[in-house]
């Protein structure tokens, strides 16, 4: 598979696809290290993978340090302003219109945003990316037809779609997750298809079907592997539309439901505190929002650090590099 | 090229009844409207007339039968709620939203490629990073909370333009800026990222070393390779724009079919949801089919034949 | 691939414009070139919630249909007074009962319809044949007449009999939702633009953007301030507060207190009373011990004074004052967390499950605040020690639980209701909410029903004191309802124009009532 790969390429390209391999070996060590190193080199790159992580934490160990704070009423302690710790730390980002402490508030809501957000990038990505592959692969009607699936869902518009099933089925977390999964599974499908039917006519994979290799274990282990690094920069970036549809779900009244919470929801339904209480609002669409930069800058840069064409770039100092893009030839 | 285009419109023809099959389907499945219609002490015979007026007492099948039946014959049947032609009220309020869209999606095009273009001259420079971080911005932000805070800004405290509604030029600015911000800030990426590309290619140090000016290299050699994969990224934007209509729409009072359409489904108003359904599922089919088309005119290379297969 | 081989730059720059030429084009008339509003002193511009689905008069007991129509379109034979819930003349000048169940009325000379056709006993009869005898499916039938049919007679020009199946003291009343239209209406089809005797006409309908009502010459009284009425819609409450801020909008209907709109914000009692329905059906609920405690449990006062401002009324019936048959002398149930808790702990020594789930079902966004309120009686029942789980749902979901046949798939339910006595008889609020077999009524007992039923039949002081007992009757022994407040609405008003809202603005706004304040 290695002498397959390396047309053109060093083997150590593919830094990404190698996790998915469950062999120990040294080129798997090379790859990661490499790419923490040049992740490393890359100030953007690190403060918001410093940020994702950070978020990560807050909403995996966070809701359990705030214990019954984000619930706790108090109608008399209501709408009071952020940036003092006069009333605690814990009103520190201010209270909300019960009176609950917004710091707590954002904390319990990072985890339910993220429950929501990332299986359904999950479960769009890899629904998506194997039928995409499959489709693109086998090429033919296989290809027509799933083509023409992805249109049906994408000719209806994605919220109205989320709106009407729904209603249908209770607005609960997990369905929130397989509509939003539903409506985002084209975009895979369409990106992993055109992939992979470019790659089907390579040299290397007509070598593996030469040899006798069947189609799924050559999509497997030679077509996979080269489209997945595409796949997820994706994955990132559709992590940023998933939190905003999300959202959306909410001001439409059929997102997350209290007593739950979420930062769209809290985005939402500080809508109306906006003139007498800003920071309803504006702190969780802050979180939406620096959350949201960081994944795309952690995607823009992943986009570059996986493609084996541009990587050198992010080794090379700044100055030297500006210099020299015209003389690259970047072609694989 | 003719042959390719009526190709594609045949086979469009299947996935729209899909969608109307499952619009028809998924709408009936949310409850019957007969409680939101009548008042609430309307005793039980009133419910099975209104039910049975309506048709809605058929099996599923035979409702559905009837509806193609109509739709053949150019009725797409009446409003629960208004009482009038559901085809006229979706087409009424679609011109709203495509004019909407398009000034919106020009404007977030011709302004991506500006920026995108002045961003990546200087890969990493400053205005590279100042664009990169704005156009992410732009793409992050909730939409109907950006309006909001628009209205309260721009409306409100400055008094510059009208909170909302379709009267005079004012009225447009703050509808088109909330919907054209996540096309643009996705747009400058795209433009950006294919720019870095295309201006390290050599036919563009051969165009410099003719003695071409910058702007000549940017604009006549660069840019033409930059901008297919924007128009392919463009034309689905254009259809998220639908989604941000909704939002839009119902905030600022715009008369558009993404409002038409979220008010008949909270209103369980079936023949009206359909009919915009149907036309929005129309004008997107376009839409594709267009941009199919642009991609070919731009890329020669592309052959219709191979585009989507 | 050298540079030459390339067409010239500006085709690109061309797509983007000439798609944009070709969509403007498509796309026909254009939305945004009519004219802008602009503010003429002889104009009142309205800004409501929503667009009015149709302004059908016999649809006019619908809020977002009335608020348009009613006494400003059309008219009704007789009139209730907001402010002291009497009966007024309006196109009928007197009535009385003739026999048990036949009314006549005299009705008004001289007064003509906007289309030139002069009104007589023979409208006054279409109206009431159209909208109560027909297949018309008029929404004003089912909710002031029910499925009882009205003998209607022209004796002459300007005298109408009016006979009921069943003795009617109130047909008076449940006349005055009836808007009267000409003959020359379609009997057979919904008229979406009627016409009437009132003050103003139809001029133009604007689908998705505003109605324009003009001032009519013809009309039989005074002749109204404002030339012109333009009703806009918008669904978010801080968009109509900002209309008003910026000047865009005169009056505009349905505001919160954070929106933030200071002075111009005016108060007015909108007759809605906000409670808990309890399910007696299913344990907990069915123990009256665990919805006494629930009574309890809510701390009223609190909720009025920090989400309301203070601006609610803690309520202790389902109807407000001014309606006939409140009970003055009920007072809220005292906030006492300690005897909710020794309740419940009593019920379940009793062999209560206190600890079976009891959904809280709440409709998003049905009244300013609702979500925190929600929220807040969730707390608060949890405190008592019952298993509160909060439900939030959108309008036609939320009917599945409100009215008759009610979804079952659940346990207990206690269900928020808003409910609106907009006739002014405390009859269309009890039948619906206390019959054991009321459209809205979980549960009851046979002798309440037969209180009810003597009070329906009776009438004057007598009808007044059957009702007040009822209210007093469902406190102490029924238990049904856990109240919460009376609601205060707030409109916003530009302080260009005079207008005092009353407890019925929200459903009949009055234009010939504003005036201009220069």
């Amino acid at each position: 598979m290695k002498s397959s790969l390396t047309e053109g390429v060093a083997p150590d390209q593919l830094p990404v696809a190698h996790e998915h391999q469950n062999e120990k070996n040294d080129g798997k060590q090379d790859g990661r290290l490499s790419l923490f190193r040049l992740l490393l080199k890359d100030r953007f790159a690190t403060v918001s993978a410093l940020i994702l992580v950070f978020v990560g934490l807050t909403a995996l160990v966070g809701p359990a340090l705030m214990g019954d704070l984000a619930t706790k009423q108090n109608l008399l302690f209501a709408n009071k302003a952020p940036f003092t710790l006069a009333h605690g730390w814990e009103y520190f980002l201010g209270s909300d219109s019960l009176g609950r402490s917004m710091l707590a508030r954002l904390v319990v809501a990072s985890r339910t945003t993220l429950s929501v957000a990332l299986p359904a990038v999950a479960v769009a990505l890899f629904v998506g990316s194997l039928w995409g592959v499959w489709a693109g692969y086998h090429r033919g009607w296989r290809e027509n037809v799933s083509m023409r699936i992805a249109d049906v869902i994408m000719s209806f518009p994605s919220l109205l779609l989320a709106v009407v099933v729904l209603y249908v089925f209770s607005p609960s977390a997990a369905n929130i997750v397989l509509i939003l999964a539903l409506t985002r599974i084209p975009i895979y499908l369409r990106t992993a298809r055109a992939e992979s039917a470019e790659l089907q006519s390579r040299t290397f994979v007509d070598a593996a079907r030469t040899f006798g290799a069947k189609p799924n274990a050559i999509i497997v282990r030679h077509v996979i592997p080269v489209v997945l690094p595409t796949l997820l920069t994706l994955a990132t970036l559709e992590f940023c539309y998933v939190m905003l549809a999300e959202s959306s779900l909410s001001f439409l009244g059929i997102g997350i439901q209290p007593p739950d919470v979420s930062w769209g929801l809290m985005v939402s339904q500080g809508r109306q505190y906006l003139q007498t209480a800003w920071w309803l609002s504006i702190f969780p669409g802050v979180a939406i929002v620096v959350t949201t930069i960081a994944a795309n800058v952690l995607a823009a840069w992943l986009r570059i650090a996986t493609d084996p064409a541009q990587r050198w770039r992010l080794a090379l100092p700044r100055k030297r590099l500006i210099a020299r893009i015209p003389a690259k030839e970047a072609k694989p | 090229m003719l042959i390719y285009l009526r190709k594609r419109i045949v086979s469009s023809a299947l996935p729209l009844v899909v969608v109307i099959v499952g619009v028809f389907a998924l709408a009936r499945m949310t409850g019957n409207p007969a409680s939101l219609y009548l008042p609430l002490n309307a005793t039980q015979q009133m419910r099975d007339d209104f039910t049975a007026r309506n048709g809605l007492d058929q099996p599923l099948l035979v409702q559905m039968a009837d509806y193609f039946g109509g739709v053949l014959r150019l009725d797409f049947g009446q409003s629960l709620r208004t009482g009038q032609d559901a085809a006229a009220m979706a087409l009424r309020a679609f011109p709203a939203t495509l004019q909407l869209a398009a000034t919106t999606m020009v404007l977030a095009v011709l302004l991506a490629l500006v920026v995108g273009c002045w961003a990546a001259l200087k890969p990493n420079g400053i205005a590279d990073r100042i664009s990169s971080f704005v156009s992410m911005a732009a793409a992050s932000i909730p939409d109907f909370w950006l309006a909001i805070v628009g209205i309260w800004v721009f409306a409100i405290t400055l008094g510059w333009l009208p909170t909302s509604g379709v009267s005079g030029a004012g009225a447009w600015v703050l509808p088109i800026a909330t919907l054209l911000l996540r096309p643009f800030g996705v747009l400058v990426q795209i433009v950006r990222g294919s720019m870095v590309s295309a201006l390290s290619e050599p036919y563009i140090k051969l165009a410099r070393s003719r003695g071409a000016g910058e702007l000549r290299v940017v604009t006549h050699h660069a840019l033409r390779n930059a901008a297919a994969p924007a128009l392919t990224v463009a034309g689905d934007l254009t259809v998220g724009l639908v989604n941000g209509a909704v939002v839009v729409e119902t905030i600022f009072g715009w008369p558009g079919i993404g409002k038409l359409m979220i008010d008949s489904i909270l209103q369980r108003d079936f023949a009206v949801l359909q009919a915009a359904v149907l036309l929005t599922a129309v004008a997107i089919f376009a839409l594709n089919i267009l941009i199919d088309m642009g991609y070919a005119l731009l890329d020669a290379r592309v052959r219709p034949v191979t585009v989507k297969a | 691939m050298t540079s030459s081989s390339k067409p010239p730059f500006p085709a690109l720059l061309k797509w983007p414009a000439l798609a944009s030429v070709a969509m403007l084009g498509l796309s026909g008339c254009s939305v945004a070139n009519s004219d802008a509003g602009a503010a003429s002193s002889n104009t009142v511009r309205v800004v409501l919630g929503q667009e009015p689905p149709t302004l059908e008069a016999c649809e006019s007991n619908l809020t977002s249909t009335g608020v348009v129509v009613r006494s400003n379109v059309t008219e009704p034979l007789i009139e209730r007074n907001p402010q002291s819930g009497e009966l007024e003349p309006k196109l009928a000048t007197e009535w009385k009962a003739t026999t048990d169940t036949e009314w006549t009325l005299k009705l008004r000379e001289g007064v003509t319809f906007q289309d030139g056709t002069p009104f007589n006993a023979e409208a006054a009869a279409f109206t009431i044949e159209r909208a109560v005898n027909s297949k018309l499916g008029c929404n004003v039938e089912g909710y002031v007449f029910g499925d009882a049919d009205l003998a209607v007679k022209a004796v002459d020009a300007t005298t109408l009999t009016v006979t009921t199946p069943e003795p009617d003291p109130i047909l008076p009343l449940r006349l005055s939702f009836l808007e009267v239209v000409p003959t020359s209406t379609s009997a057979t089809e919904k008229v979406r633009e009627p016409i009437g005797t009132g003050p103003y006409k139809i001029e133009k309908w604007d689908a998705g953007q505003k109605i324009t009502l003009s001032s009519w010459d013809g009309y039989w009284g005074d002749k109204p301030a404002y030339a012109k009425a333009e009703y806009q819609w918008r669904s978010e409450s801080s968009v109509r507060a900002a209309m008003i801020t910026s000047g865009e909008a005169d009056v505009a209907m349905g505001l919160s207190p954070d929106d933030n709109i200071g002075g111009l914000g005016v108060d007015y009692p909108n007759n809605e009373t906000v409670a808990l329905r309890l399910d007696a059906n299913e344990a907990p609920l069915n123990d009256i011990r665990v919805r006494q405690a629930i009574n309890y449990a809510l701390d009223k006062e609190g909720i009025v004074n920090s989400l309301y401002q203070g601006k609610h009324q803690v309520a202790a019936q389902l109807v407000p004052e001014g309606i006939v048959g409140h009970n003055a002398e009920l007072k809220g149930w005292p906030f006492d967390l300690d005897k909710a808790k020794s309740l419940v702990a009593e019920a379940k020594a009793a062999g209560v499950d206190t600890s079976a789930q009891i959904s809280l079902v709440v409709r998003s966004a049905q009244f300013p605040k609702i979500t925190e309120l929600a929220q807040v009686l969730q707390e608060q029942l949890s405190q008592a020690g019952l298993n509160v789980k909060l439900k939030m749902l959108e309008t036609s979901q939320h009917l599945t639980y409100q009215v008759r046949p009610f979804a079952d798939d659940e346990g207990a339910v206690a269900l928020m209701t808003q409910h609106g006595n907009q006739a002014g008889d405390a009859a269309f609020t009890v039948d619906q909410y206390m019959l054991s077999t009321g459209a809205q009524s979980y549960f009851g007992t046979p002798e309440f029903d037969a209180m009810i039923k003597k009070a329906d039949a009776a009438s004057g002081e007598e009808r007044k004191k059957d009702f007040e007992e009822i209210f007093a009757y469902q406190n102490d022994k029924v238990v049904q309802f856990a109240h919460i407040s009376h609601q205060t609405g707030i409109i916003g008003k530009a302080k260009s124009v005079n207008y005092t809202p009353n407890s019925s603005s929200g459903d009949e706004l009055r234009v010939s009532e504003m005036t201009p304040a220069n």
